[in-house]
């Protein structure tokens, strides 16, 4: 352990470090529970006065919360049940079955990694905006709002994840194929084999993309935004308090803004907390996030 | 960005492929009888498997990407699908002519933005890694640094905005140190670094968890060999740690300037782009030519004129990593 040494070196960095990470959201929590006219005056003060309640009282009336989180809990259940879904059909399918244009397939799925997110906002809205026998459209797109009126434009873009694919065909792969030929010389069929023998093996990485999903969908704000500009009904949580901030006189009402933030970050805090250990490997399998 | 990870999965990928009713390539398995019809039925029962992804595909990938493209070339200002116009290459020249102010300011804030954030979010988790590493209880401090991953881009944003306000908490230390106040967003100057602190803040702890595996595969006899000749942490850091890391930390690099490159959406919350054009980059030009102008093509001709720098970088990432492992 002689790489050890001076260990208040190291203290005094990483603390340092620390402070500056935690302290933005320590002060959030405390303007959330400052009163009128205690945030944004000079001379500034971290802790509030008294620790006043009425903000988060005030988030729930004005930002009609509980449509906010109805609509990012649908949103985020979507995208994380389709992501899962189709990730572990498409990946047993891509690591266990042989059939024809198997490798073109699955250099498809790897080159869609490849394209950045912004170069799909324009057409992914102008399909769902165009998007036949929806939302008032006739059957070439053309009359209505199409998919946009629904709330499940908020997952379409998001349902499919190559990401995700790639990821479970990866420990798909390390199934010995014994295993398999065993069940189906058993009679079992394919998607028998995949639900009871492929499924629950593979159930680690499945909790971690499940968790990368969970927080990616639950935080995602530009295409929430682009939806619900288009459609206010299915604004969700972010976008809600965004406009808030927007909208309204932001001296008086950032303790407002900040409990609803607090309000919103808290299920994914407590789910990584609960969780981490998936989340974090999920990180370093994918490399960045 | 997992391009990493790509070549050592494409060449798991060569599996036997099926070649005809001939089994000879393929695997060892239990001989049974009607394989033929057995191979027939696994293909089909694959493509039912795969039906979902290939149709989201098609209709969310390859379909956009040809949109993208028509609309590049096209004026185009409404929704009815009979008002596109083809105009050739004329989005890209407007994008370049004089006066346009795409080149400048807007793509050289986004290389600022992208070369700003790297170079302080490395600086900043090279540190903090290799002190974690020497520290009891490392999973705690990094769940800690984690933290601003998995908050949502709203609430960063707004939290530093609001720190950075004449009564926030930033000026509030300021003053405190008997400084004058500083108008963080609000000064064009001070602007665009104001925000690149931001993403670095918010990139730091992936950053860290990516430098610590790399640390972990440091052997720690090189450390011992380095004490016995009497090394001080400084000369350890620079000579040992430093050199074994560097392919973490070129991974870390290439993919932040990536994200970089692409990000905006911390913009839209902290400033929108001001103030005039001072922190506008050009995925958040696209979006705004886009949605607030209703100007599709010119978006259209912007995202693609970014996806060709974020593709020479990722060409150029490719090309470095291959490189690096013929070495090895």
């Amino acid at each position: 352990m002689n790489r050890r040494r001076f260990p208040w070196l190291s203290y005094l960095v990483v603390v340092t470090g620390a402070v500056l990470t935690v302290v933005p959201f320590l002060d959030m929590v405390m303007t959330s529970f400052k009163g009128p006219g205690e945030s944004g005056t000079l001379p500034y003060r971290f802790l509030p006065q008294a620790f006043d309640l009425s903000n988060y009282r005030a988030a729930f009336h004005q930002l009609d919360l509980p449509v906010l989180f109805r609509n990012s809990v649908v949103a985020t259940a979507l995208i994380t049940g389709s992501v899962l879904l189709t990730s572990s059909l498409a990946g047993y399918a891509l690591a266990k079955l042989r059939f024809p244009g198997r490798n073109f397939i699955f250099r498809l799925v790897l080159s869609t990694m490849m394209f950045p997110p912004f170069l799909f906002f324009i057409p992914h809205f102008l399909i769902l905006v165009h998007w036949p026998l929806a939302g008032g459209n006739d059957l070439f797109g053309r009359g209505g709002a199409g998919l946009t009126v629904s709330i499940a434009a908020l997952a379409m873009p998001f349902l499919v994840n190559g990401f995700g694919i790639f990821l479970t065909r990866q420990f798909m792969v390390a199934i010995p194929d014994e295993v398999l030929e065993a069940a189906r010389i058993d009679g079992a069929g394919e998607f028998a084999v995949w639900w009871r023998i492929v499924v629950p093996q593979t159930k680690p990485v499945l909790v971690t993309l499940g968790l990368l999903t969970f927080v990616d969908a639950w935080n995602e704000y530009i295409w929430a935004l682009l939806v619900s500009t288009a459609n206010p009904d299915v604004m969700t949580l972010p976008v809600g308090i965004q406009l808030l901030q927007d909208h309204v006189d932001p001296a008086r009402t950032m303790p407002i803004v900040m409990a609803g933030l607090v309000l919103s970050i808290l299920p994914v805090l407590v789910l990584f907390l609960l969780l981490q250990k998936y989340y974090i490997r999920g990180v370093m399998l994918s490399g960045l996030k | 960005m997992v391009n990493s990870l790509v070549p050592e999965a494409t060449g798991q990928a060569h599996g036997p492929r099926p070649a005809g009713p001939a089994t000879s390539t393929a695997p060892a398995r239990p001989a049974v009888g009607g394989r033929v019809r057995s191979r027939r039925r696994q293909a089909a029962v694959a493509y039912l498997f795969l039906a979902p992804t290939l149709l989201f595909f098609a209709v969310f990938l390859i379909l956009p990407l040809g949109f993208a493209l028509l609309l590049s070339m096209s004026h185009w200002a409404g929704f009815a699908l009979g008002d596109i116009r083809p105009v050739g290459l004329d989005n890209f020249t407007g994008l370049f002519a004089d006066g346009s102010t795409f080149l400048a300011p807007i793509l050289t804030n986004t290389l600022l933005f992208a070369l700003g954030t790297v170079a302080l979010a490395l600086a900043g988790s090279v540190l903090v890694a290799t002190c974690i590493d020497n520290l009891r209880f490392q999973g705690v401090w990094r769940t800690l640094y984690f933290l601003p991953i998995v908050t949502t881009v709203v609430a960063v944003g707004n939290v530093w905005k609001y720190m950075y306000e004449p009564g926030g908490l930033a000026n509030g230390v300021l003053n405190a140190l008997g400084l004058d106040s500083v108008a963080f967003l609000t000064d064009p100057d001070t602007a665009l670094p104001s925000v690149v602190v931001v993403q670095a803040w918010a990139s730091v702890g992936s950053a860290i968890l990516i430098l610590t595996a790399g640390l972990k595969s440091v052997p720690e006899s090189y450390y011992e060999a380095a004490a016995l000749d009497g090394a001080g942490p400084v000369t350890v850091f620079w000579k040992i740690t430093l050199p074994l890391l560097r392919p973490s930390l070129l991974f870390v690099t290439v993919t932040q300037f990536l994200t970089g490159l692409q990000s905006f959406a911390l913009i839209i919350v902290m400033t929108k782009g001001g103030p005039g054009d001072a922190t506008n980059v050009a995925a958040l030009e696209m979006y705004r030519q886009a949605f607030s102008y209703g100007d599709w093509g010119t978006a259209s001709a912007a995202a693609f004129v970014l996806f060709v720098v974020v593709l020479m970088v990722t060409l150029v990432q490719l090309w470095i990593f291959r490189r690096k492992g013929e070495d090895a």
